[in-house]
């Protein structure tokens, strides 16, 4: 289920046009019933609006710093996840007392649905980017750490046998055949973390306000201006297939060893 | 694995080896309990951290009171029908469009699109569509589940084992029949693989859509408790609906363990 457009052709061209003919029905089925005033404009705004609506927002810079904010909140919460979660999932591995301690609370952790949380960080941390970073940090914190846990446990035990047979030391068995050898593992976790980092801020922002797209996409439904949710959501839908592509070319161009 | 077990049960006599393993197991989780109540009320303000007891208190509150039980009610229901949904409609498009080329560009656009979209900024535009309240909170539910069960019920059927429907065919099989007991019972292990990935994203946007534009349900009971400075009863909410979706996590994969004996 990709749509991909490929190289030009005759063939490809009409498979495209195959692909995508029910998007532009839709389109223009829109436009066309908005136009006719048979949906109030409140529900479905004109599409021509919310595209015009969408134009100025990103020109007055509106948009961009609300993006620039919830994708700030997001990386960085994701960021401190990643340290944490890598280094707790490969000692959980590696370490039969760290196993010990932290393999029960992750079973117990990881299912928790972590959004349920955000009335407790506002009540910790108050509603500012601090709240929203810790709170991205601890809900994508569980799949990195189990993701690193189970490739670590995967690890060939040739592998490490062989590199200890030459003499390896411990932080070069980490850094030199651990931490490769699971990357692809790693890799997944943070792949299922980063939708987890965006519904964590978008969900923060549209409760606790404090700027950011999911902020200003409630302000729209709030403020009887539906194109301006519209066109946030448009915004939202790019950001989300470029950060698709993003990981998944990163993870092509990372891990083309394997 | 390279690491030694802590754990070695040889000392102990076999009848009691599984107990005390299990308890042995559990110590973590004790001491993170037994610490918290310590911190509670001398490092951190009993407010912004009620302790265990406090929180078991208002839990065993919550419900003897009956304050919860509408709650509860409501958000049970709100998650069970529109999983439900999602894997009717799931599992029909995954199918569908493996068989049909005409179904399979008509969705495919669609469901590349909403695809990387997180489900929760959808929120805003059912709150739009259908007010606050239980449909909002079903649609967002239906469709963070949808995407992961037509993945998976696509995959698994365009990759049914050509020779179990070439020798259904052979015996002269007909086209519902090839359908109802060969392709579907062929694809149900993913399918329920793909309910499985669906159920945590399940809670996820209940809660979410509840915390946003609901004035009942879980998630709108946390806020509120929290807002009033009920703070043992915000954690003790948070309690029952981890032990909810807790159960609905592991109580599935046995579920799916039993259904599946003859894979």
């Amino acid at each position: 289920m990709d749509v991909d457009v490929r190289s030009l052709g005759a063939s490809s061209i009409v498979d495209s046009l195959k692909s995508i003919y029910s998007l532009v029905l839709l389109l223009v089925l829109w436009e066309a019933v908005t136009r006719m005033g048979l949906i109030y404009p409140y529900f479905l705004p004109q599409l021509s609006v919310v595209i015009h609506e969408f134009v100025v927002l990103v020109s007055t810079g509106q948009m961009i710093h609300a993006a620039y904010l919830t994708l700030m909140r997001a990386f960085v919460g994701l960021a401190g996840a990643a340290v944490a979660g890598v280094a707790v999932g490969i000692l959980c591995a590696r370490n039969a007392l760290f196993e010990w301690f932290f393999d029960p609370l992750i079973k117990i952790g990881y299912p928790v649905p972590v959004i349920s949380l955000v009335p407790v960080f506002m009540l910790w941390f108050g509603i500012g980017d601090v709240s929203k970073i810790i709170m991205v940090a601890v809900g994508t914190f569980w799949p990195i750490a189990v993701n690193a846990r189970d490739a670590t446990r995967q690890v060939e035990q040739n592998l490490i046998r062989s590199a200890r047979m030459m003499g390896t030391g411990d932080r070069r068995l980490l850094w030199r055949v651990i931490l490769p050898a699971a990357s692809p593992g790693i890799f997944t976790g943070l792949q299922i973390a980063t939708p987890i980092a965006l519904i964590i801020t978008f969900v923060f922002e549209m409760v606790a306000g404090g700027g950011g797209l999911g902020a200003l996409e409630i302000a729209g439904v709030r403020g009887f201006n539906s194109a301006q949710t519209y066109a946030v959501i448009f915004a939202i839908i790019a950001i989300g297939l470029v950060l698709d592509r993003l990981l998944r070319a990163a993870r092509t161009r990372l891990l083309d060893w394997t | 694995m390279a690491t030694n077990e802590l754990w070695t049960p040889e000392r102990i006599p076999d009848p009691f080896a599984g107990v005390a393993k299990l308890l042995f197991d559990w110590i973590p989780l004790l001491l993170l309990v037994l610490g918290w109540e310590v911190v509670s009320g001398r490092a951190v303000s009993e407010s912004v951290l009620p302790p265990p007891t406090a929180v078991a208190a208002a839990t065993v509150d919550l419900f003897a009171t009956g304050e919860v039980v509408p709650h509860l009610a409501v958000s049970l229901l709100r998650v069970g029908v529109g999983l439900s949904l999602s894997i009717v409609v799931g599992v029909l498009l995954g199918i569908g469009m493996s068989q049909s080329e005409a179904v399979e560009n008509f969705f495919d656009v669609f469901l590349s699109l909403i695809y990387p979209l997180p489900k929760t900024a959808l929120v805003p535009l059912a709150l739009l569509w259908l007010g606050i309240g239980t449909k909002t909170a079903v649609l967002i539910v239906f469709l963070a589940c949808l995407l992961p069960i037509v993945m998976n019920a696509n995959n698994a059927a365009e990759n049914v084992d050509r020779n179990l429907i070439r020798s259904a065919r052979m015996m002269g099989t007909s086209d519902r029949r090839l359908f109802w007991k060969v392709v579907i019972p062929a694809t149900i292990p993913e399918i329920l693989t793909g309910i499985r990935q669906a159920i945590p994203f399940a809670f996820i946007s209940l809660i979410s859509a509840e915390l946003i534009a609901s004035e009942q349900g879980m998630g709108r009971l946390i806020r509120d408790a929290g807002s009033l400075g009920r703070y043992p009863a915000m954690f003790a909410t948070i309690v029952i609906i981890s032990a909810v979706a807790y159960t609905a996590v592991y109580g599935f994969e046995q579920v799916r363990e039993r259904v599946l004996v003859w894979t």
